[in-house]
């Protein structure tokens, strides 16, 4: 059966996109792979966060491993992520981390000289690749800069000093959370509501406020001129089942039907700011490629089996 | 501590395959391939694009153990196909899929950033 295709051919339909969010319709495709675009967006694309802490002086209240920890969670501008190396098949360097290929360096040098508490925060880490630097969380639309401020690391008082290098790698979700692009990645099955008019016209106008009134949340409405239930957000049903027991108390079962179509989706998908909630997308589908790639059959399985078939279709008979 | 170092979750260890396939040796067109380092990301979609082939009787996927950083893969096919046609029209039905979904979300990336 060469050239018979099974494949399917889905549909998008953007809804909104913003740097950091994107809303999106996913249609003509099943729940497998909406799943596996979702598990790949939180565990397995890519980005760049800080690795390796060396700390020169610590005087702060946080002891070491809390402040590198606490580096190793701020999100850094990860375009570059998906033509960087691992470090751990970095051939230029020994996985040491130092090298441009797999690393980028950054430096910390605060102190506080004064009696007011001095914010350490993200704006003072210095990276030697102007591609990689912490996310900047400040409003664009903000015209005052000194709410411009960083991800806080650690306060000083008076005397207190933090001084370190710290070496960023590439890495994924999967190894350790703080790789993660997702902040959060949902998706839902699109409703489909159809109310059975007739039987709605047996409801009086406060039987129909109180069955409206069921659903938890604002999924029906009543038409003010014409006094009809009205589907005003479909999607805002969360498949609580309350409105269909509802009508059942009411004795009324089969007042409304929702299904829950099997191949259409609404995706959420909400970046940590390390890479646009878009390439999110897009980098999560060349992932998954990749991966496909890399469980094809190699050539010399598929040549021992040939070797096997004949001496089985031998030992056969055949 | 003890506990497996967390990359041993999705490096594939040296001399290890990435993919072994083993006939099974009772039914005629059955098999099973073991995907190392893989889990339901791919054993799921591999088993809803096997069941869109007609000729596949059979297509399931587990996941043995969690420690355990593979899953198993069991295809039985008619006599029209064998496991590893299903198995490899699978991932080019898939891959095909995925381009599609590609194109299809820069076109409307494009169409979005016109309109909006
Ligand atoms: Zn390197």
């Amino acid at each position: 059966m060469e050239g018979a295709s099974y494949a399917r051919m889905p549909r998008v339909k953007i809804r909104e996109l913003k740097d950091d969010y994107a809303k999106f319709e996913l249609r003509d495709t099943d729940a497998s792979i909406a799943n596996a675009l979702r598990r790949v967006m939180i565990a397995e694309v890519p980005t760049i966060a800080i690795d390796l802490v060396e700390i020169e002086v610590n005087s702060s209240v946080l002891n070491d491993e809390f402040i590198a920890h606490r580096l190793g969670l701020i999100p850094l501008t990860s375009e570059r992520a998906m033509s960087m190396r691992f470090s751990r098949d970095c051939d230029a360097c020994d996985g040491d981390g130092q090298c441009e290929f797999c690393s980028v360096e950054f430096h910390l040098r605060v102190k506080c000289m004064t009696d007011q508490t001095l914010d350490v925060s993200s704006k003072d880490l210095y990276s030697s690749d102007h591609s990689v630097v912490p996310v900047d969380f400040s409003d664009p639309a903000a015209t005052d800069s000194s709410e411009n401020r960083g991800v806080i690391i650690v306060k000083l008082r008076r005397g207190q000093e933090l001084r370190l290098r710290a070496i960023a790698r590439k890495g994924i979700g999967k190894d350790h959370a703080k790789w993660s692009p997702a902040a959060t990645v949902t998706f839902m099955y699109e409703p489909e509501i159809h109310i059975n008019e007739d039987l709605m016209e047996t409801l009086t106008l406060e039987e129909k406020r109180e069955w409206v009134d069921s659903s938890p949340t604002r999924v029906f409405d009543i038409d003010p001129v014409t006094q009809q239930v009205m589907v005003v957000d479909s999607e805002a049903y969360s498949y609580d089942d309350e409105v269909i027991k509802k009508a059942e108390a009411m004795g009324k079962p089969g007042l409304v039907e929702i299904i829950a179509k099997q191949d259409s989706f609404i995706f959420t998908v909400e970046s940590t700011g390390a890479i646009k909630a878009s390439q999110l997308v897009l980098n999560a589908i060349e992932i998954l490629k990749q991966k496909l790639d890399a469980v094809r059959l190699s050539e010399d399985t598929v040549e021992a089996d040939d070797q096997f078939g004949e001496l089985g279709a031998h030992m056969r008979g055949g | 501590m003890n506990a497996p170092d967390r990359y041993e979750r999705f490096v594939v260890p040296e001399g290890t395959k990435k993919v072994s396939y083993e006939r099974d040796t009772k039914i005629i067109n059955a098999a099973s391939f073991t995907v190392e380092r893989e889990e339901h990301t791919i054993g799921n979609i591999l088993r809803m694009q096997l069941h869109r082939d007609p000729n596949v009787l059979f297509a399931g996927y587990k996941l043995p153990h969690p420690l355990q950083y593979k899953i198993i893969v069991r295809i039985h096919t008619t006599s029209q196909s064998s496991p590893m046609q299903a198995y490899n029209q699978s991932i080019n039905d898939l891959d095909r899929e995925l381009d599609h979904l590609k194109n299809a979300f820069e076109a409307e990336m494009l169409k979005f950033s016109r309109d909006y």
